[in-house]
């Protein structure tokens, strides 16, 4: 299990090295230079040209034969390998600092869409499978078929202008209401309330995390509740589940106790795989949202061709599902006891 | 718990009576610091923040004095001298004053400038766009910035400049304490540091992503601020702005779609504020191409689109169409001998395309933005709509676009695009902010057209003497540029903006962006 987890940590490295040289190519092979979309309407080929220079964006990417330290890629993998991601082309902020106040955003939207898709989702799934072709389970199919085709904008601004401004439960965009000046701590508004001694704040950031939490989490609850009701399906018509039956137990402990815990298996799948999904899906969901996120910043930031912030978003993004895959794989073997790695 | 929600109830019962004004901005600012950024909202929070030297008095693009309170050229335009207001504090206490005025000047135009951080990626391109380059270089206005003494500051310039006071006016250059920036160094502007102005609001906070905090500056020279707080928060998405307006979390906001007038005006709760014009939409014509190098072909192009009818779709009303690059409120500037609108005329158009050799009609791409402006809200449909009215006189219309990056680059490259449209909004009250940008020698490359009559005329004009001959010489530029017809005027729009109907005392500026001191919200429950 250690050396497992030692060579996965590596392989990890590895491909996060890989993916810094790939965004790296990538970013500057998209057509559109960061210095005319710094200038907007007011970009002339000198004034693109003199700010380039400015910029350093005008040196070799790889090598310059003069001074082999002075080209971009170089350059870069030095300061990335001090934990350096640079600075923002346009913000001049530092790329690191900006994703430690954004990260925590993104945390908590994902974490709460992620919950609510598992809370709906994997009842509904155990619900159709158990009542197959019966109204529920007719009625959780159409669900998560509408939930998978419905684009995430769209029903971003349909739940805002319903909840928000129809009836007003909800308010329709930001983390914290005008009126809530809380001083975050870990990043979580709705924990960092309560830790601060400010429930009403905790309230409040709970009340703006609902609506953004059913827009992302819908396409996960749909895939989830999918998911859950094929497998539960095919667990219930094995063997093992038979014999159990037979013996008597009960049709809950049958559920509970033989099905459902092989059944959940493909469905920490997918929950892993989510997690590259819900990054995707927070860009769409953080900008409808306003939510202070890594998505919308990195969205924003392709747009304006801002090279670091890219790099920095991408390379980021793609540690986060890296270490997610590394937590499904270990928690595979606490789920399924003939998983073993070594 | 009991404790807990007692502190709860007191907080949020002194929340309810302080009077907080919430302004739904499109975006986040890219930083707070002056003279080193471009966009909208960075300048709207920085104009609450610091006072310009110059100011516009409110609603209109005419000077007032700001930290200035007097500004006089020499006999020939080429050097102006500052009187600065006494008794001014920035919001950290200290004196503003020649000293500081050289200090900030100098550090966006003088390269050198051991507090301009350069290394650090700072540009100030702004500069070099409005005043012609930096210190040294030869096309540089400014030559040198003196102080006088301690209330007197005097520019001198390389060339004859009556516009400076205006560049100086524009919401780009605040001035910042230059206490506070020694002491931020580097990352001052960024949301870990203090940016600190003589403002009629003191910096407080800024929450990354999502909004800056301000409160009003009690020791403010000027009009004191009315509210306990300001709030400016960071809504991207035009829709989310309309639907926080009527949910009532946000007073009042900018840059709404045309389209949503209809809705705002059902809402009894808000009100729609238009703002005056000051921008210009329009057609771009590449003479590059083998027919749009004849004049006659740009001409007939003009004459088979109607402007007015698609100013009326797509607007709402938000906007009108003149023959004249410059917006309205800039009128002195046009020429009598110019007519009041474009002709559309299709069956005159059609038969000039004949004439030029053309009977049996020509393909032209047509490039729209991929990106809404306030001058094009919508391109796509709109160009739709000139592309059904070109092919009615034989022009066959290709649509394209692509990514605003590339678009931006690619229509200076060879050869260009036939036709695209894109506009501009000016920075400051002078139709050399807007011939200039288009026409002169800092024009994009998309057309290559009499350049040294223009440059000569647009250099004229900055250095004319009297206001009646820098009409004179405008005038002359508005009948060329008229007949030329190779950016051809569809729009100069009024910007939709809307406000909760508490929200009192706010006069949208042309410019785009105002102080908030005269707002109040006397009935916010």
């Amino acid at each position: 299990m250690g050396s497992y987890l030692i060579r996965r940590l590596l392989r990890t490295v590895l491909v996060m090295l890989g993916i810094s040289l790939v965004v790296f190519v990538f970013v500057r092979s998209i057509p559109g230079d960061p210095a005319v979309a710094m200038l907007g309407e007011r970009a002339t080929p000198e004034a693109a040209a003199a700010l380039r220079e400015q910029l350093g964006l005008n040196k070799p990417w790889f090598l310059n034969p003069s001074n082999p330290l002075d080209a971009q890629y170089p350059k870069y993998m030095n300061a990335l390998l001090r934990g350096d991601l640079g600075t923002g082309i346009k913000s001049n902020i530092p790329v690191l600092d900006d994703l430690k106040a954004r990260f925590p955003a993104t945390a908590e939207l994902s974490v709460a869409a992620l919950l609510f898709a598992l809370l709906v989702g994997m009842p509904a799934g155990i619900l159709a499978a158990l009542r197959r072709n019966s109204f529920w389970d007719n009625l959780a199919t159409t669900i998560s078929l509408l939930g998978v085709s419905m684009p995430v904008f769209w029903l971003g601004l349909l739940l805002s202008y319903f909840f928000a401004v129809k009836l007003g439960w909800l308010p329709p965009s930001a983390r914290l209401g005008s009126e809530t000046d809380l001083q975050p701590m870990t990043g979580f508004y709705v924990l960092d309330g309560l830790l601060r001694g400010q429930p009403a704040a905790s309230w409040d950031a709970l009340r703006h995390l609902i609506l953004p939490a059913i827009a992302l989490g819908t396409i996960p609850l749909a895939i989830i509740a999918r998911i859950t009701r094929s497998s539960m399906l095919d667990v219930l018509g094995q063997d093992y589940v038979r014999t159990a039956r037979a013996k008597g137990l009960t049709q809950r402990a049958v559920t509970v106790k033989h099905a459902l815990r092989n059944a959940l298996l493909p469905v920490v799948t997918v929950i892993g795989l989510q997690a590259g999904a819900l990054l995707g899906g927070a860009v769409l969901t953080e900008t409808i949202f306003s939510w202070p996120g890594i998505g919308s910043w990195v969205y924003e930031a392709i747009s304006q061709r801002d090279y670091p912030i890219i790099q920095g978003g991408v390379i980021f993004a793609a540690l986060v599902v890296s270490v997610a895959n590394l937590i499904v794989d270990l928690s595979y073997a606490a789920l399924d006891p003939r998983i073993q790695y070594s | 718990m009991k404790k807990l929600l007692l502190t709860a109830l007191l907080s949020t019962l002194s929340a309810a009576s302080a009077a907080t004004l919430v302004f739904g901005g499109n975006g986040e600012p890219v930083s707070l610091e002056p003279g080193n950024i471009t966009d909208g909202i960075s300048i709207l929070v920085q104009r609450q923040i610091y006072d310009t030297l110059v100011d516009f008095e409110d609603g209109t693009t005419d000077l007032k004095p700001g930290l200035a309170t007097k500004w006089t050229p020499n006999a020939n335009n080429t050097a102006w001298t500052f009187t600065l207001r006494k008794g001014v504090r920035f919001h950290d206490g200290t004196a503003m004053n020649a000293d500081a005025i050289v200090f900030n000047l100098s550090r966006w135009w003088d390269k050198a400038h051991p507090y301009s951080f350069r290394d650090q990626g700072r540009t100030f391109e702004i500069v070099g766009e409005l005043l012609g380059g930096y210190k040294g270089d030869a096309t540089a206005v400014i030559k040198n910035i003196v102080k006088v003494n301690d209330s007197t500051v005097r520019i001198d310039l390389n060339k004859p400049s009556s516009v400076l006071p205006n560049v100086l006016a524009a919401g780009y250059f605040g001035i910042a304490s230059p206490t506070a920036i020694k002491k931020e160094g580097a990352k001052y502007g960024t949301p870990a540091s203090k940016p600190v102005g003589t403002g009629p609001f003191v910096f407080q906070s800024w929450r990354t992503g999502d909004r800056v905090t301000l409160l009003p500056n009690k020791l403010y020279w000027g009009e004191k601020a009315k509210v306990d707080q300001l709030i400016i928060r960071s809504i991207k998405d035009a829709s989310q702005r309309l639907n926080e307006l009527k949910a009532g979390t946000i007073d009042f906001a900018n840059d709404l779609t045309p389209d949503s007038l209809k809705s705002v005006q059902a809402d009894k709760n808000l009100v729609a504020v238009k703002r005056p014009s000051f921008n210009v939409g329009f057609l771009s014509l590449n003479n590059r191409n083998q027919y749009l190098k004849n004049e006659k072909v740009r001409q007939a192009i003009s004459m088979a689109i109607n402007k007015k009818e698609i100013v009326n779709a797509f607007w709402n009303g938000l906007g009108i169409s003149n023959a004249s690059f410059v917006p309205p409120v800039m009128a002195w500037a046009n020429s009598s001998k110019v007519p009041a609108d474009y002709k559309f005329d299709p069956a005159a158009a059609k038969k000039m395309l004949a004439d030029a050799g053309y009977p049996n009609g020509i393909s032209l791409d047509l490039w729209y933005m991929p990106v809404s402006r306030p001058y094009f809200p919508n391109p796509k449909p709109i160009a739709e709509a000139i592309a059904a009215d070109l092919s009615a006189i034989g022009v066959k219309v290709n649509l394209k676009t692509e990514d605003w990056a590339k678009y931006l680059e690619d229509r200076n490259k060879e050869p260009g695009f036939d036709m695209y449209m894109i506009g501009w909004t000016g920075d400051y009250g002078d139709p050399d902010n807007f011939y200039g940008a288009y026409y002169g020698s800092n024009a994009s490359d998309d057309i290559n057209w009499n350049p040294s009559t223009v440059e000569t005329l647009l250099q004229q004009g900055r250095a004319a003497p009297t206001q009646a001959a820098k009409a004179k010489i405008y005038q002359q530029l508005h009948e060329m540029t008229y007949n030329a017809a190779y950016r051809i005027p569809m729009v100069h729009s009024n910007p939709l903006a809307a406000a909760r109907t508490y929200v009192k005392g706010w006069v949208p500026s042309p410019l785009g962006s105002e102080a908030f001191n005269s707002v109040s919200v006397p009935g916010k429950k």
